[in-house]
């Protein structure tokens, strides 16, 4: 077993990087005078992976919308007693969550700590799926997608995930659809979960009141080796071009919510850290509370501090959006590429650059607070291969040109879609 | 765990020294009582003062002060603590011992929110128009963003109908119509009663420098010239005299149930735990008999949980169902009350819950927002309760104290927001 320390000597904060015989890795991050600990057991396996093919299979298969979601829910339970009834004995408050790339198990705790670790390894590892136990959960599901169908700042943007893609199933609703999860059975969750929850793409963090033996006795205990299988995932061959330039949905709304998106093509499926760094600085300079962009409009009536944007990529995509709530989107719109271009041509000058910089290494300190924060973040970074203090450190090694050459490879307009929630009566 | 002195008349400072965050917090509260005639314009307040001052006297020029302070974020929110109308500012930094030239931080944001507060953006000694009128837009903005939030909207129509005739009744924004009726003057006598006559608590976490956040607010206070502090008081109503019962339609899939609860209790303290342990075993973690019965066992809906506000007296139940299946849902959920009521809950879910508030309480001290959170809520008592306390309550808790609980809880609104959207779809 490989066990390293990581240290970072300005935040005096350290993890521990654990690359557990099982396959499993695992990170330990103590918090001095900490009284609870937070728990993150994740694979990486999201609603994007609607395709894929194992090493030891010749073909690729194909699922339903929604397989991840659904199989998040069902793993709680057990042909005993579900991971609940057994967390109620100990006290912790637990959940999961799936994103785009990700499903993750966790819990929080501020006593038996070892205990919950246990049941937290034991029920991810032990799937119980009956044809019943499936039909139960579709109702359940059918309800967490109606919920979602009315709320307007997930229907903008998975709208204009739509008007973007074509291909990468980044354009699908995370839960799926009401007939998508029809066709989910139990056997399609065991082959989904024998592929995904290998211990080899799986990773387990946890922060707060705890000790990295405590974590290896209960892993030592709890986890077999797992069989090396590696999954290839589909090329969606996705193109350049956006689907659509625009897309409207009329809702209950009070207010129009909009979300300017600029899709971007990369290289790599997976944008590195420092280009996901460098960006977010840029659109800070841009759009961000100090930019003249931002203040201006503000003063004009035209957004409100819901204003804001976001580098959102992952595997195979990657764009920027800027987001609000406005009844004068077009012209918000308008001004956006209007000040993308003023940037473009004049460049960014060194004292915004700084300004924000500045700003940028505060708020990556500030994280160093929450124990949930770090515990999510070990798992995010493992799946994106960085560590947790590369950001102060590749902040620290940033340079204006850096982020000027950032701009000029991105936010190309003829690359953009704009989704639009409208008013009913309007 | 936290320091509490009095520096004022009316003035409380809760302090919470800990090296164990990389951040300072600091925040301020002003409670005044929940009244139709003021509750616009001072719920106006803590969103004006927030966006400029006498030293910068514009939206950019505090931004650009605050990236200056390594990216250091101010709040500002209006809350309802029973019937009083809280109005509070808060600065978020990194800890002095990460600034890169030895500069005292934590002084520069309590400097700030004390610029912010006393020392407005004034025009002829009072604020400007333009200033009022931008401030009422994006109040107005915020009121119409509730309807955006279903579950919201629905919970506040109910608190609406159950306290029609109570100020809980109220939102805590005031009513479109009553911002766009603001005047500058408006403001400006709301700016002056909420410094002279609100109960005022100041919240510190982390490794601020105390002393001079004191001294600086004392100074400052002293300036104004405190009042007799506002008298804050909530009415607390045991039983409703009948049934309420009322449904809206809008073009939603999923329909909205809130149902409002009253108990029969005179003050927030009043069976504290003991209710807290009942709301908890009924509708709260997934232990719940809402969440194991009305979500597991039925599949009717996503979520159905239960909130008990004791500032009030009042509890609150939410589920998001298919709208034809609101009498099941209601059906469904009050026969779970009842077997709160005759006790028939089991003792593993009784256990469960009292380990769970427990688990919860005791790791509220590892985050600077809990902490501010916990001590904020109670700025209208005289007395500050610590989670330690609320402990030792919640252990000694029986099953038979939660069931007389739950005996003095009564139904008084259904609040049901009908979805109509599905036409549309046509699927």
């Amino acid at each position: 077993m490989e066990i390293k320390k990581i240290e970072n000597e300005a935040l005096k904060e350290a993890y521990y990087s654990v690359k557990h015989p099982s396959g499993l890795q695992i990170y330990v991050m103590p918090k001095e005078n900490y009284s609870s600990a937070f728990a993150v057991f994740g694979t990486n396996y999201g609603s994007i992976d609607t395709g894929f093919k194992r090493s030891d299979e010749n073909d690729f298969a194909t699922i339903p919308e929604g397989t991840a979601h659904f199989l998040e829910h069902k793993l709680f339970e057990s042909e005993e007693l579900d991971a609940f009834e057994r967390y109620a004995k100990t006290g912790a408050s637990a959940n999961a969550y799936t994103s785009f790339d990700q499903t993750c198990y966790l819990f929080s705790c501020s006593a038996n700590f070892k205990e919950n670790l246990e049941i937290l390894i034991d029920f991810v590892q032990h799937p119980y799926f009956t044809q019943e136990t499936v039909e139960k959960e579709q109702g359940i599901i059918g309800q967490e997608i109606r919920m979602y169908q009315d709320v307007p700042n997930w229907q903008v943007m998975f709208n204009l995930l739509r008007a973007m893609y074509s291909n990468h199933p980044v354009r699908i609703d995370i839960a799926g659809t009401i007939e998508s999860i029809a066709e989910i059975n139990a056997d399609m969750l065991y082959r989904c979960y024998n592929t995904f929850y290998n211990l080899n793409n799986m990773a387990l963090a946890v922060a707060g009141n705890v000790t990295v033996d405590e974590v290896i006795e209960v892993a030592d205990r709890m986890l077999k080796k797992a069989e090396n299988v590696t999954i290839e995932r589909i090329d969606h061959k996705e193109p350049k071009e956006v689907a659509m330039d625009y897309i409207e949905e009329k809702l209950a709304v009070a207010t129009p919510q909009f979300m300017l998106g600029f899709k971007e093509t990369n290289k790599e499926p997976v944008v590195s850290l420092k280009q996901r760094l460098e960006t977010a600085v840029m659109l800070d300079i841009i759009a961000g509370r100090t930019s003249a962009l931002y203040n201006d409009m503000f003063k004009k009536g035209l957004i409100n501090s819901e204003f804001g944007t976001e580098y959102f990529n992952g595997n195979g995509y990657a764009a920027i959006l800027f987001s609000g709530e406005t009844n004068h989107y077009k012209e918000v719109a308008e001004l956006i590429k209007k000040e993308i271009k003023k940037f473009k041509a004049e460049g960014i000058k060194e004292e915004e650059f700084e300004l924000v910089r500045r700003k940028t290494y505060g708020r990556s300190i500030m994280a160093f607070n929450d124990v949930d924060t770090l515990a999510n973040s070990l798992v995010a970074s493992h799946f994106l291969k960085s560590g947790l203090f590369d950001d102060i450190e590749i902040l620290g090694r940033m340079t204006v040109e850096d982020v000027n050459n950032r701009l000029k490879n991105t936010l190309d307009e003829n690359y953009s879609s704009l989704s639009v929630i409208l008013p009913q009566d309007k | 765990m936290a320091d509490i002195k009095e520096i004022s008349k009316a003035v409380r400072l809760v302090s919470v020294p800990t090296d164990r965050f990389k951040t300072s917090k600091i925040s301020i509260c002003f409670a005044l009582p929940l009244k139709e005639e003021t509750v616009a314009s001072n719920a106006l307040l803590p969103y004006l003062l927030h966006h400029s001052c006498a030293k910068y006297p514009s939206m950019e020029l505090i931004n650009n002060h605050l990236a200056m302070l390594y990216g250091a974020s101010i709040g500002a929110s209006v809350l309802k603590a029973g019937e009083s109308q809280i109005m509070r500012l808060s600065i978020s930094a990194i800890d002095d011992r990460f600034s890169l030239d030895n500069e005292s931080i934590s002084a520069k944001c309590a400097q700030l929110l004390c610029d912010l507060i006393f020392e407005p953006n004034f025009e002829n000694g009072t604020f400007s128009n333009a200033d009022i009128e931008q401030e009422k837009r994006l109040m107005i903005e915020r009121i119409d963003s509730e309807m955006d939030d279903k579950r919201a909207y629905a919970l506040r129509k109910c608190e609406e109908l159950m306290c029609a005739d109570e100020p809980y009744g109220l939102s805590k924004y005031g009513t479109k119509e009553q911002v766009k009726k603001l005047t500058a003057d408006d403001v400006f006598k709301a700016w002056q009663r909420m410094l002279k006559t609100a109960k005022i608590q100041i919240n510190v976490i982390g490794n601020a420098d105390l002393k001079k956040i004191e001294e600086s607010f004392a100074d400052n206070l002293k300036k104004i010239g405190r009042e007799e502090p506002a008298v804050l008081s909530t009415k607390f109503i045991g039983k409703a005299d009948k049934i309420k019962e009322k449904t809206e339609q809008m073009e939603i899939k999923q329909g909205k149930l809130v149902m409002g609860l009253r108990v029969d209790i005179k003050d927030a303290m009043e069976k504290y735990a003991e209710l807290s342990v009942m709301n908890d075993v009924f509708g709260g973690g997934p232990y719940s008999r809402l969440f194991a019965n009305v979500r597991e066992k039925m599949s009717l809906c996503y979520y159905c949980s239960s909130r008990l506000v004791r500032q009030k007296g009042v509890i609150f139940i939410q589920s998001g169902i298919e709208t034809e299946n609101k009498e099941k849902a209601v059906k469904a959920i009050l026969e779970q009350f009842e077997i709160m009521k005759k006790g028939e809950f089991s003792k593993e879910d009784f256990e469960a819950s009292k380990k769970a508030i427990v688990d919860a309480l005791n790791s509220y001290g590892d985050m600077p927002e809990d902490i501010d959170v916990w001590y904020t809520g109670q700025i209208i008592y005289d007395e500050i309760f610590s989670t330690k306390k609320a402990v030792e309550m919640i252990n000694k808790v029986t099953v038979d104290e939660v069931t007389k609980a739950a005996q003095l809880v009564t139904l008084d609104t259904i609040f049901m927001l009908e979805g109509t959207g599905d036409s549309e779809e046509g699927e």
